[in-house]
């Protein structure tokens, strides 16, 4: 029972955690090497693709914009360019078409590199064929630029304070509303317990009394 | 688009009507606390319930309960400033 709750325990705060990792944007200090369309099909991954451009119909597939980047110690790695419109994650990025043009346009070589911090959401994942999802891009003067994620430590300070808000609500309710239910339960069932004795009390004297009734039925020594 | 934002509309009132109702329960209750440590600390005499029905009654007039109102407010300024933000800077 105590592995189960601790499994429990483990696997939401797994689950917290990577809803976070997935939804907060991170930053990439990358090259832009080449933008591209293609058509995608979704299938057991759709969940891991965000809307449509805005305005546009949505279709079992669609052409889908992506980003492709070196980082500086040579490894790569894909964006899509999708916009996320009016839905989850809460980005209301609708602008994908422009930011494909300013990744175009500092698009380089790594005879000539241009860095660009590509602030994104969400993961690769090669087996799943899942791509992080750019959001803006802008150029930078080096690979070695300090960023400060200022807008995740808001978010996650304000949710911190947010629970333990939610937290004191509870208990100023429990306090309030539960608690004095509880004891006045308490005081009934100790009443109703006061009640049961007395009763049992009486019984064993009614009990003791017909007793002694029936003794005198019993036949009386002879003298 | 617009069955999108609808949907976005729907279901952000729902929310945020939850967290309104919670926070206008929790404000009161505050306040209703602190009246009860008024009375006990330094009026103690008169009508105890009367006092705090009172001071109740001249808390709903208040601004400050009209300012939980914000919380229907404060998320439409931020998603306006989301997508100034995001698209157009």
């Amino acid at each position: 029972m105590r592995y189960f709750k601790w499994g429990i325990v483990i696997l939401l705060a797994l689950l917290t955690f990577g809803f976070f990792h997935y939804t907060l944007p991170q930053h990439d200090v990358v090259r832009i090497v080449d933008t591209e369309v293609r058509r995608v099909d979704f299938g057991e991954n759709s969940i891991f693709w965000a809307s449509p451009d805005t305005g546009t119909d949505t279709a079992a597939n669609r052409d889908v914009r992506f980003i492709n980047a070196v980082y500086e110690n040579g490894r790569v790695m894909v964006y899509r360019n999708e916009d996320t419109g009016w839905g989850w994650p809460p980005y209301f990025k609708l602008d994908s078409s422009n930011l494909q043009t300013e990744a175009r346009d500092l698009a380089s070589t790594s005879a000539a590199p241009r860095w660009v911090v590509i602030r994104h959401y969400g993961w690769r994942n090669e087996f799943m064929t899942i791509y992080p999802n750019a959001v803006s891009v802008r150029g930078v003067a080096g690979p070695d630029v300090q960023i400060i994620p200022w807008l995740n430590i808001i978010i996650l300070t304000l949710l911190v304070l947010f629970i333990f808000w939610l937290w004191r609500v509870w208990r100023r309710f429990k306090e309030r509303r539960i608690d004095p239910v509880l004891d006045e339960a308490a005081e009934a069932w100790d009443s109703v317990d006061e009640r049961a004795d007395a009763v049992r009390d009486r019984a064993r004297g009614f009990w003791g009394r017909m007793m002694a009734w029936v003794g005198t039925w019993r036949s009386k020594p002879r003298e | 688009m617009f069955f999108q934002i609808a949907r976005l509309a729907f279901f952000g009132f729902i929310v945020l009507t939850v967290l309104y109702v919670i926070l206008s329960w929790y404000s009161r209750s505050i306040r209703r606390g602190k009246l009860e440590t008024a009375f006990d600390e330094e009026v103690k005499t008169g009508d105890r319930d009367a006092f705090i029905k009172e001071g109740l009654a001249r808390y709903d007039r208040s601004l400050r309960r009209k300012l939980i109102l914000g919380v229907y407010v404060v998320p439409v300024i931020v998603v306006a400033a989301l997508i100034y933000v995001t698209n157009f800077m």
